[in-house]
């Protein structure tokens, strides 16, 4: 069974044109109906400016393809789905072809999919170059392949051929067409621009001119694995410079190479740009050398040392000391067990986390150690948890939680796993307040291959674990320590306060992540709290309704601590902490009577540009260590709310939006910074401040 | 313990929010087959899966049915005692969509060798792993975890419809293969070619 399709014969410039499918597969046929036939009709025609050519002549010819209505094809990169033409010449010798010069493609959504394509009419162009041996007349042979897409996709193919004669150049009635369409073609993108890639995102940025009508971009990938076709791209204009987010690939192939073809829609216009960026794997893994490494791993394990001292395992380091020092009475063979297997649940353990951070990696999700500390809810619930176990070891009070009750806890298991789950333990509380000064090393670590990430870890436990195994292998250190007695009370007692000033630190590290408000009120919490445990030690012996009564009055208290923490993300005041004011015209006037520089930064939240100038120059170290050596003010004008005085000193700039960064010179002269900022312009700009 | 609970949470929040991703979890399915019986991905555990996005309409696929590449893959599958499943996400009234019998007849008239040709109209579990075109092929190891994604072989690309399938790199049979040895799998994701699923929109 064979459908034949509509045919349609070309004459002109001695085409012959066939249309055929190449799949005639007898099963598959019965089941296609034949108006998607009749409909995927298209017609192709081939064009030159001119029918005569020398040798050492360029021409220009082009393949124009005639769709039906609501019909496509393919751009080179298709996109989601389907295939762009392809072209095979068959050429005299000292003749040659170029690759299709490809216009500039179209969205064509096929929910929920994206391809990229042309509708109604296109013409491929191709330069043909004749050397000074090309003997005319001269017969160029294409065999064209195509598909024609509307529901569904025809695949279609031509033999067409076109005679050139020898002879000067003459313009065919083509050859007005075809120069222009080579006019629209993609041209190299002057203006300066770049990349980033920042959440799951890229960044395209460029500058404009002052006096553009350009109103929105998108960007066409040339490859496959760089950026996801179908999820929407954002782009923002702002005075003289277009951001353009482009989602991630759906699956990443990390390519090196940013490339394809960037479309400006003006008012009337569309014009078409070819862009190549080289992507700065900065993120991507930088093996370390084997000096390095071994270097690294050392300066973990001295991490990992400074970690017994830090105020939230120091209290554990003390209730192990404590099991020490009761156990001290065994032989110093099961002094040793007890130290191995301490160290082996330290180990463990830090190799879980290792494992974890690893299979988080793999998931392609950058994250640090202390992260956990970004949530001003779990800040806050380890200020509760620190609060209360200071509480608890001031008092007589036994509670249910594992940390109090650690000594407790692992007594009941026998003593080898007892030191075994107390490494474990130690571990994880330790590592909320580590997370600072652990930071860099893990970060490090992270960026390694596996092997790597998994030696700086062990290096980290044997740190953390190497106090205790020197003190089970030479217990005549345990004797410089004291005895059991009425001193381990004290101890408890005086444990609290490195307890309490842990607190005080997460205190501080909430401060800088929410209103002053929420502050106090996660205080309140903990005064709450303080109470609650007040309440149960003091009924400890009570019995019936006394102990009823107040056990219920804690739980409130308690559960009115709880609904006291800050549920959400509020938003984040992370400029105060890094010292930076806010503009305000007096402020302004007044650092520059000092004859004060100062660097002015005009934002606002919704800005595409500031955000991404602020992520990859405002906030690098570099750039605040460079305003701070040349005692430079960095002021910020938050534009997020509009407001009339900001507004206003814009204006002053002949500006109507942001972002605008100044830099005002000691004697008060204000140098306007490109929009695009760069680490190296701005640091350019700053070294000129005297 | 909180700290481990975050880092569960952040796993989890990663695993249902993510794209089909090598090296994750395969996203679980049920679906019926051409015989009206229920399939789910789980219960091929412990058996390798490979997963074929199809519309025989398409003349993408045609083409590797016609110079029985596709089959011959099967074949090959079904030798290594991996799991085949051909699924069809196309929807009512669009191409490539079949009851059961037409796609058993399909089967057979194709000398196929699927293990189960499992109907997808509503394209949910297209959706779920991001089935772009027909062919669009999934590997999915005997622990569930996705090793490979992409093309069935390297013939994609313009002047597809020219290409000698034979001499294509099957990308399926070597990442079996490199599976089978416990290597690496070389191209674990490559980009599908085809024409687009026929989703209902």
């Amino acid at each position: 069974m064979v459908n034949i399709i509509s045919k349609k014969a070309y004459k002109s410039l001695s085409v012959k044109l066939s249309f055929f499918l190449i799949l005639l597969s007898t099963a598959s046929f019965s089941l296609w109906s034949d108006p998607f036939f009749k409909a995927s009709d298209s017609t192709i025609e081939i064009i030159s400016e001119s029918k005569t050519m020398n040798a050492g002549d360029e021409l220009l010819v082009g393949l124009q393809l005639k769709l039906n209505p609501g019909w496509h094809t393919y751009w080179k990169n298709p996109g989601d789905a389907g295939e762009g033409a392809s072209i095979t010449w068959s050429l005299p010798e000292g003749i040659k072809a170029s690759e299709i010069l490809w216009p500039g493609p179209e969205t064509i959504p096929v929910e929920p999919l994206m391809t990229f394509g042309y509708e109604d009419k296109i013409t491929l162009l191709t330069n043909i170059n004749a050397s000074e041996t090309a003997v005319f007349p001269a017969i160029l042979e294409a065999q064209v392949s195509w598909y024609t897409c509307k529901d569904i996709c025809v695949p279609q193919e031509a033999n067409l051929d076109l005679t050139i004669k020898g002879g000067d150049k003459r313009d065919t009635s083509f050859a007005n067409q075809l120069s222009n369409i080579l006019l629209d073609l993609p041209t190299n993108l002057l203006n300066k621009h770049r990349v980033e890639v920042l959440d799951n995102s890229y960044y395209l940025q460029m500058e404009l001119k002052d006096n553009t009508s350009i109103n929105s971009a998108y960007f066409f990938p040339e490859e496959y694995g760089l950026s996801s076709y179908s999820k929407k791209q954002i782009s923002e204009i702002n005075n003289n410079s277009l951001s353009l987010q482009i989602p991630n690939s759906e699956v990443n192939l990390q390519l090196q190479e940013f490339a394809g073809v960037l479309l400006l829609n003006g008012q009337n216009s569309k014009q078409f740009f070819n862009i190549s960026l080289n992507l700065d794997n900065e993120r991507q893994a930088e093996t370390l050398s084997l000096k390095d490494l071994v270097f690294t791993i050392l300066f973990a394990f001295i991490g990992g040392l400074i970690l017994n001292v830090m105020p939230c395992v120091f209290p554990i380091l003390s209730i192990k000391i404590l099991s020490f020092v009761e156990q001290s009475e065994g032989s110093s063979r099961k002094m040793i067990q007890h130290g191995l297997s301490f160290s082996a649940g330290v180990l463990v353990t830090f190799l879980s986390i290792a494992g974890l951070l690893l299979l988080l990696k793999s998931g392609g999700e950058s994250i640090g150690w202390g992260y956990q500390l970004q949530s001003p809810l779990m800040v806050t619930l380890l200020i509760y948890l620190f609060v209360a176990i200071g509480i608890t070891f001031m008092s007589n009070l036994i509670l249910g939680g594992q940390l109090a009750q650690l000594g407790n806890f692992t007594q009941g298991y026998s003593d080898i796993t007892g030191s075994f789950l107390t490494g474990v333990l130690a571990v994880i509380v330790a590592s909320p307040c580590t997370a600072p000064f652990m930071g860099s090393a893990v970060g490090i670590a992270l960026l390694q291959p596996g092997f790597s990430t998994v030696a700086i870890f062990i290096s980290l436990g044997m740190g953390f674990a190497a106090p205790y195994l020197l003190l089970s292998f030479y217990p005549s250190l345990l004797r410089v320590l004291p005895k059991p007695g009425a001193w381990m009370e004290t101890m408890k007692q005086f444990m609290a306060f490195p307890m309490w000033g842990s607190a005080l630190w997460l205190t501080w590290v909430l401060s800088g992540q929410v209103e002053t408000d929420t502050v106090l009120m996660v205080l309140l919490g903990a005064l709450l709290i303080a109470l609650s445990l007040w309440l149960l030690d003091k009924n400890q012996s009570s019995e019936g309704f006394t102990k009823w009564v107040a056990v219920s009055i804690a739980t409130l208290l308690l559960g009115f601590a709880l609904w006291l923490a800050p549920t959400d993300y509020e938003n984040t005041t992370d400029d105060s902490s890094s010292g930076v004011d806010s503009y305000t015209p007096e402020l302004l006037e007044e650092l520059l009577a000092k004859d004060q520089p100062v660097f002015l930064n005009f934002t606002a939240d919704w800005c595409v540009t500031c955000k991404v100038n602020e992520a990859i120059v405002l906030n690098q170290t570099s750039v605040k260590n460079a305003l701070r050596s040349k005692n430079i003010v960095y002021l910020k004008a938050d534009w997020t709310r509009k407001d009339a005085v900001i507004a206003d000193k814009l204006a002053e700039y002949g500006r109507t939006g942001v972002p605008l960064y100044l830099l005002f010179s000691p004697e008060g002269v204000p140098t306007i910074l490109p929009e695009l900022l760069t680490e190296d312009i701005l640091l350019s700009y700053i070294n000129e401040i005297k | 313990m909180q700290y481990f609970l975050t880092l569960f949470i952040l796993i989890f929040f990663q695993f249902s929010h993510a794209n089909v991703q090598t090296e994750q979890i395969a996203p679980d399915f049920n679906l019926l087959n051409s015989y009206g019986e229920e399939v789910s991905l789980s219960e091929f555990k412990g058996q390798t899966v490979i997963l074929e996005w199809t519309n025989h309409g398409c003349p993408f696929v045609a083409k590797h049915y016609k110079t029985k590449n596709m089959q011959n893959t099967q074949a090959e599958a079904k030798k290594a005692n991996v799991i085949w499943l051909s699924i069809i996400s196309s929807a009512p009234g669009t191409q490539g969509f079949v009851g059961d019998r037409e796609a058993n007849e399909l089967t057979k008239l194709r000398s196929a060798v699927p293990s189960h040709v499992l109907l997808d109209s509503k394209g949910l579990v297209g959706k779920s792993y991001g089935a772009k075109t027909t062919p669009h092929m999934y590997l999915i190891d005997k622990f569930g975890i996705l090793k490979y994604q992409g093309a069935i072989d390297d013939a994609g690309g313009r002047g597809f419809m020219f290409k000698d399938l034979s001499e294509a790199k099957n990308y399926i049979l070597s990442a079996l293969d490199e599976l089978k040895k416990g290597k690496k799998i070389t191209d674990s994701a490559t980009k599908p070619y085809g024409c687009s699923v026929k989703y209902s929109s």
